[in-house]
């Protein structure tokens, strides 16, 4: 199973990014393979409109099962992201990747 | 570090003269965020030092450089927005009819044409009267407000608070529901949502509440002027009820919101009143809330 989340950073122990559209970085954790892959979207975030649905093609791409991220997308980028059946847990904000996923574990983050 | 986003949907509801009440009462622990760049007026509240500011760059433009420029007219041809009109013989670029989008510089045969960054505003990092940091923008003329300055002002005003351990950042929210207000709210803890008892009033606050629902953060609304009409000012708190928002508190009609601003102070430095109490009372609740 292939979990993103919306960071500042590229670690486990990096802060996450509660934005979703203009979240600089999106981490993918493959608890299979048990590794930890990132996409760098400072150029998305840096766009004047429209950062949501950019963001949201990028996950399209990347294609994970889980996303997990501090508020949610809005309703653009929430339309492209509930047509890859990708699973959204908010809440997880002000607090390290690490931390955000062994919430998600037990499951303390709630369901968007 | 709390972030709590005032906005209205509406204008001219008070949201301005609330978020700088609130600021005062918060003094240095707090960091204002002035995301309302269009009209951006609170600084006439909070008297800023512009002590730092930042040119900032969004979009782009075309410039031709005319020794290479041949006079062929191709890009005039395919620009769809009339921005390449012919002045004293030469090719030149309306800079504020040209969307940037490349075409022409795209198409001319001597590569005359390139995209420049354009520069459409600065913004700010100013100590204010309270003792507390401000971060805010000013606009250039035909420039627009838009999600990534929006972006901007607030991720500085975090890394401000979080830097300076400060308790709360009060973000003066853009108006409508488009791109800069998502970006306004986006990432907040709670959304002060500021409206009055009129059919408009009530219209923009379903409507902007709609988007903050979306992003399900916690709201609560102050209704403004609540005694000037009230019927609907009992509609909002039905609506309010439903809709499990809390009703902060309701303020009466009071010409002291525009006695303040024409001394350019906030409500509760200027009179020592009943509305100086109750805002004083909502800011409470509000931290309340968020704690």
């Amino acid at each position: 199973m292939k979990i993103a989340f919306t960071t500042k950073g590229i670690y486990w122990d990096s802060v996450m990014d509660s934005r979703f559209g203009r979240t600089e970085y999106i981490l993918v954790y493959d608890d299979e393979k048990k590794e930890l892959t990132n996409f760098d979207n400072r150029s998305i975030s840096n766009e004047a409109h429209g950062a949501g649905p950019r963001t949201a093609q990028k996950l399209f791409e990347l294609h994970p099962d889980i996303l997990i991220t501090g508020n949610g997308p809005g309703g653009n980028a929430a339309t492209v992201i509930n047509q890859a059946d990708i699973k959204v847990f908010i809440g997880a904000r002000e607090m390290s990747v690490k931390d955000a996923y062994e919430k998600y574990k037990n499951n303390e983050l709630e369901g968007f | 570090m709390k972030e709590i986003v005032i906005i209205s949907g509406k204008g001219g509801t008070g949201k301005t003269s609330i978020t700088a009440s609130f600021a005062v009462l918060g003094g240095k622990n707090v960091v204002v965020a002035d995301c309302d760049v269009d009209a951006a007026d609170m600084h006439l509240l909070m008297q800023p030092d512009f002590a730092q500011s930042e040119d900032f760059y969004s979009g782009e433009l075309a410039v031709i450089d005319q020794d290479k420029c041949t006079q062929c007219g191709e890009c005039a041809d395919v620009c769809r927005y009339g921005a390449i009109p012919v002045i004293d013989g030469q090719y030149i670029v309306d800079a504020l009819s040209c969307e940037g989008c490349g075409y022409c510089a795209r198409i001319c045969p001597t590569e005359a044409i390139t995209n420049v960054e354009l520069m459409v505003g600065k913004w700010y990092v100013s100590t204010i009267k309270t003792g507390g940091i401000m971060v805010h923008a000013k606009l250039g003329v035909g420039a627009d407000n838009s999600g990534k300055l929006v972006a901007k002002v607030k991720n500085e005003a975090k890394q401000i608070a979080s830097d300076t351990n400060k308790d709360y950042i009060i973000v003066d929210g853009s108006p409508g529901i488009g791109c800069p207000v998502v970006s306004s709210i986006s990432g907040a803890n709670f959304v002060v949502l500021v409206t009055e008892p009129s059919v408009s009033g009530l219209h923009d606050l379903k409507r902007v509440y709609q988007l903050v629902k979306k992003f399900k953060i916690k709201a609560g609304c102050i209704i403004n002027k609540s005694d000037i009409n009230k019927e609907v000012s009992k509609e909002i708190e039905k609506f309010l009820e439903k809709e499990d928002i809390v009703h902060i508190s309701s303020l009466p009609y009071d010409e002291t919101f525009t006695e303040a601003m024409t001394e350019g102070k906030t409500i509760v430095e200027y009179k020592n009143n009943e509305l100086n109490k109750s805002l004083a009372e909502s800011w409470e609740k509000v931290q309340l809330i968020v704690k």
